[in-house]
């Protein structure tokens, strides 16, 4: 594995303590190893680099880039306009979910992708809110640029409490009201829900003028349910216990899943909405390119 | 009940592992709980099929592993056995002579102990095994199961073929009682099955029961069908060739003290073929004396005869041999006669004489050699006065006829009894002196275990009339000598008076002749090693004509020469027969050397009963001369000879069919009548119920790849 591969794998990230280191190295991990990504030539807080001669200001130099390298870059920035990310993140007790065959549960993975994103975009010096719901809002935290919002951002996700069932409908409505300033919504749940509704809440967001991105977290367990032998499932978000031999029920249920994901993705794609599998066994990167790729649309129109 | 329940048990495990897997299951947290109850909803039906077959695979293949762990036999295999249950298995091995045909490189009887040995070889543990030997006797060899199979097969090994018919009915019976013993002893052996390893004779197979015996016969065949599986395994052969000598006799009735003799044999050919020339060998006392040649008819007989002059008195051999074939036990027949210097008789009779001469005085001039029938020195005869009786040495004489005795001492009664038991010959005749109740209470009681030396019970005196004789178509032997004559004078005896005698209750007694009326005039019966004849009328002439018309001389020389008979009966027996002797006197030592056919050798003791000496031996399984070695005062050898009783030689087999519709009838049994089928199967069982395992443990296996695949391919399906 690429040294800044590393810091994409869940299982690496597992063993790191804090939400903010955690952060630190996805995006670190990711800016070095930029050039090798497919989406090589996406901005993020500068334009490109150039060699220095001597004369330049040294207050441009990317020493981190040196310090890898030992060549001297400048970072030429280029101007760009802020931008607001708006960070919905489903604490609903499905969340909490994690399989044998994942480093973290749902909602760790969702929180690393969110301070991952946030200080990306802070360091951009875009503007990032958040906001963490159930079957309600529990704590909406403002946008702001300020790079010492991060913090604040990481508190109230660490304070987040797993215990609820979700109701994204109407939880959307409402933010979707409550955010009038257009941005970047991303939303990062498993959308165990009514999907309808769900979309329904979604749409409200692009009537609002928003682009929205929906990460759909989702365990591997989820998707391959691998279990094979007599398995007592205990049931979330309120959903009544259910002894069963999975092997009988394993095409049935991908079948139900998938059409929920189908109906989701469907759903999402009419309306205009980015939506992105997410597998909590899988390398983050691919949020943060996403978020990337979205804001590069944004800075060209 | 318990074996039902553990095998159902183990074959409904599947079923259990099933239900206890319900109880025993991991446990995870799960978010996607909406579509796994949707799954669950709109699926349950499928899964519940899908459940259902995956436990019918895993029962059938564990019920394929019990089932070929349990080494099953199925019922259609002739070496069947009964599935998983621990089995008795009595192995009837027919022990009749017939079984030595040898039709190739082994005897019927080779091959049958064969069969048994895979029989008991492709048992499983827990199995036991007992043997009874169809004979005549029946012989029980292992009768308490042996588990064991080299404890049996070792007894099995042992056995050697006798020359001895078969009773298929005592055998029968002695199964039972096998069988019978082993449920109560081992009531482990649930299962039963019992082997009839045999030639199905006819002679055994299709008896000439009496109604009442084949009534007793098929009930008890019955009750061991009710308790066990019957297989008959049929080892005769569809086609056979065999000749016997069946057959051996004096040619005439002759005195013991005769020096030249005539002897007979009689050669049956018991196949479909004639022949021609067939040799017939003679040897007197083990020396080649002649030979004759003969030819015979499909299912012919003839006969051959030789004329011997024997020089010495005492024991004498002579053997009719045939040239061997398939069956050799029949080829000999043997002769033993006992050649005496001199007969000793004695005549006791009341004094009263009919005006001219006392009954015993007509016997005794009877049996004087006034004739050219033999040497006056052949015969001494003393007559003795009725009073003499009860001192007189009865045991130093050859037969002793008893003439118009009025009653006897309760030591008279002894005395007649036991010369009588010891081998003596007693003749009775009767007249006016007879007290009835006296004959019948010390010579003839009814009680069980009395002694008796009178055939038949005196009922009462006839009525004076005229009597004729019935000679009863001259069957008995002791009228073999007027059989086709007829210059004999006993059709013209008249008898004006007689007493009137009856046999007593299953009494062996004959009659040998009778009145035209039916009443009995001569009645005869051994009792114990001697005879005793009876003859109702008087040796005089106050009730018959005889000794007018000289019918009594030559009835009174017949019976003589029958009684004390050169080829005696009691020396010339059948195999199975005890043979044995009485000798007057007390011997020195106390054994008697007996060489046995086939080299063996036995020491006999000499018990001592009275004036008597007896020895006896009842194991006479082979034929041939049984030579007993006598110690002194009498320093001689006692010749018998002991034969096969030829029924057995005709190999016809008895028709299957024939037997389950009336011997067995309602008796199911398994008969197999090709010896091929027999053998392949008595070999190839083992090897089929390996194939069964092999064909158990592949469905077993394909159930278990099935269960997997079809587990896997319901969960995959479609993913």
């Amino acid at each position: 594995m690429e040294t800044y591969q590393k810091y994409f794998d869940p299982r690496t990230l597992a063993s790191l303590e804090g939400l903010e280191l955690r952060a630190k190295r996805i995006v670190e991990g990711y800016v070095s190893g930029v050039h090798r990504s497919p989406y090589h030539g996406f901005s993020i807080e500068f334009a490109e680099h150039r060699e220095y001669v001597p004369g330049d200001d040294l207050r441009f130099v990317d020493w981190k880039v040196f310090g890898k390298t030992d060549k001297i870059y400048l970072k030429q920035f280029e101007e760009e306009t802020n931008l607001i990310s708006y960070m919905l993140l489903d604490t609903s007790e499905s969340m909490r979910y994690q399989s044998s065959q994942a480093a973290m549960s749902k909602l760790e993975y969702a929180q690393c992708i969110v301070a991952a994103l946030s200080y990306l975009v802070l360091q951009q010096q875009d503007s990032v809110g958040l906001v963490t719901f159930d079957r309600e809002v529990r704590s909406f935290v403002r946008a702001s640029g300020n790079p010492s919002h991060l913090k604040q951002l990481l508190h109230v996700m660490s304070n987040a409490a797993a215990e609820r069932k979700t109701r994204l409908g109407p939880v959307l409505h409402d933010l979707a009201e409550r955010l009038k300033k257009r941005g970047v919504v991303l939303v990062l749940s498993d959308f165990f829900d009514d999907v309808p509704a769900m979309l329904t809440g979604l749409k409200h967001f692009r009537h609002r003028r928003h682009e929205v991105i929906v990460f759909h977290i989702l365990d591997p367990a989820e998707l391959d349910f691998p279990f094979d032998r007599m398995t007592l499932f205990k049931g979330l978000e309120e959903w009544p216990d259910l002894l069963t031999d999975p092997r009988s029920l394993r095409k049935a249920y991908l079948e139900e899943f998938g059409a929920f994901q189908k109906q989701l993705r469907v759903g999402c794609r009419n309306a205009g909405i980015d939506y992105f599998e997410m597998r909590t066994d899988q390398p983050l990167d691919m949020a943060l390119t996403t978020y990337l790729t979205r804001r590069m649309m944004q800075y060209k129109m | 009940m318990g074996t039902l329940l553990a095998w159902g048990g183990l074959v409904a495990a599947p079923l259990l592992l099933h239900l206890l897997s319900r109880r025993k299951y991991r446990e995870v947290q799960w978010a996607a709980m909406q579509y796994l109850l949707a799954a669950i909803k709109k699926n349950s039906r499928r899964v519940q099929i899908e459940q259902l077959i995956l436990l019918l695979l895993r029962t059938l293949a564990v019920a394929c592993i019990v089932l070929a762990a349990a080494k099953l036999f199925f019922e259609n295999s002739p070496i069947a056995g009964s599935s998983h249950q621990r089995t008795h298995r009595v192995i009837v091995l027919d022990a009749s002579y017939s079984m030595a045909y040898k039709p190739a490189d082994r005897s019927r009887f080779e091959s049958a102990k064969q069969l048994a040995e895979n029989i008991v070889q492709q048992g499983t543990q827990g199995d036991g095994y007992s043997l009874v030997l169809l004979g005549a006797p029946p012989r029980v060899v292992v009768g308490n199961p042996a588990f064991e199979p080299r404890d049996f097969l070792e007894e099995l090994k042992n056995i050697h073929l006798a020359h001895t018919g078969a009773d298929l009915s005592a055998t029968l019976q002695q199964v039972e009682q096998v069988i019978t013993a082993a449920k109560t002893e081992h009531p482990r052996l649930v299962a039963r099955e019992i082997y009839f390893l045999t030639d199905l004779g006819r002679n055994t197979w299709q008896p000439d029961l009496k109604e009442t015996s084949a009534d007793d016969f098929r009930a008890r065949s019955q009750r061991l069908a009710k308790e066990a599986r019957l297989v008959v395994l049929d080892l005769g052969q569809p086609t056979w060739e065999n000749v016997a000598v069946t057959g051996i006799q004096l040619a005439d009735s002759t005195l013991a003290t005769a020096r030249d003799a005539t002897i007979e044999a009689e050669i049956k050919n018991f196949g479909n073929q004639s022949i021609t020339r067939l040799p017939v060998e003679w040897y007197v006392d083990g020396r080649r004396a002649g030979q004759d040649a003969v030819d015979l008819d499909a299912a012919g007989r003839a006969t051959v005869a030789l004329t011997h002059h024997f020089d010495t008195p005492g024991d004498h051999s002579i053997e009719a041999r045939l040239a061997s074939d398939l069956l050799p036990v029949d080829n000999h027949r043997w002769l033993s006669l006992r050649v005496k210097p001199q007969l000793r008789v004695l005549c006791v009779g009341s004094g009263q004489s009919d005006g001219y001469l006392a009954p015993a005085e007509y016997l005794a001039l009877a049996l004087r050699p006034d004739d050219d029938r033999a040497d006056s020195s052949d015969i001494q005869c003393d007559v003795l006065g009725e009073s003499s009786l009860a001192d007189a040495d009865l045991a130093s004489y050859d037969c002793v006829f008893l003439a118009n005795l009025g009653q006897f001492t309760a030591s008279e009664g002894t005395l007649l009894s036991s010369y009588v038991a010891h081998g003596g010959n007693l003749v009775w005749f009767l007249g006016e002196q007879v007290q009835l109740d006296s004959y019948n209470r010390r010579l003839c009681s009814l009680d069980t275990g009395a002694e008796r030396a009178l055939p038949a019970r005196l009922t009462g005196f006839a009525p004076a009339g005229q009597y004729m004789f019935d000679p009863l178509d001259y069957q008995h032997p002791l009228l073999a000598a007027y059989r086709g004559r007829s210059d004999h004078t006993l059709q013209a005896t008249l008898v004006t008076r007689y007493v009137k005698a009856e046999l007593p209750p299953l009494s062996k007694a004959r009659v040998a002749l009778a009145y035209e009326n039916g009443d009995p005039a001569i009645i005869e019966e051994a009792i114990g090693r001697g005879r005793s004849i009876l003859v109702t009328t008087s040796a005089d002439r106050s009730w018959s004509v005889m000794p007018l018309i000289g019918s009594l001389n030559e009835l009174v020389y017949e019976m003589l020469g029958w009684v004390v008979h050169p080829a005696a009966p009691e020396r010339n027996l059948l195999v199975g027969q005890p043979i044995g002797d009485t000798l007057h006197g007390q011997a020195v030592a106390a054994n008697v050397q007996l060489h046995i056919p086939g080299g063996e050798q036995q020491q006999l003791r000499l018990n001592i009963d009275g004036d008597y000496s007896v020895w006896s031996f009842a194991d006479t399984q082979l034929s041939g001369l049984y030579k007993a070695e006598l110690p002194s005062p009498w320093g001689v050898e006692s010749l018998s000879a002991v034969n096969v009783d030829t029924s057995e030689s005709d190999l016809t087999a008895a028709d299957p069919t024939e037997l389950s519709a009336k011997l067995w009838a309602g008796v199911p049994f398994t008969h197999l009548t090709d010896w091929q089928d027999i053998a392949e199967a008595a070999a190839d069982a083992a090897p089929r119920r390996h194939v069964l395992q092999v064909y158990l443990l592949s469905i077993a296996i394909i159930c278990l790849l099935a269960e997997t695949f079809l587990a896997w391919r319901f969960g995959t399906r479609g993913a």
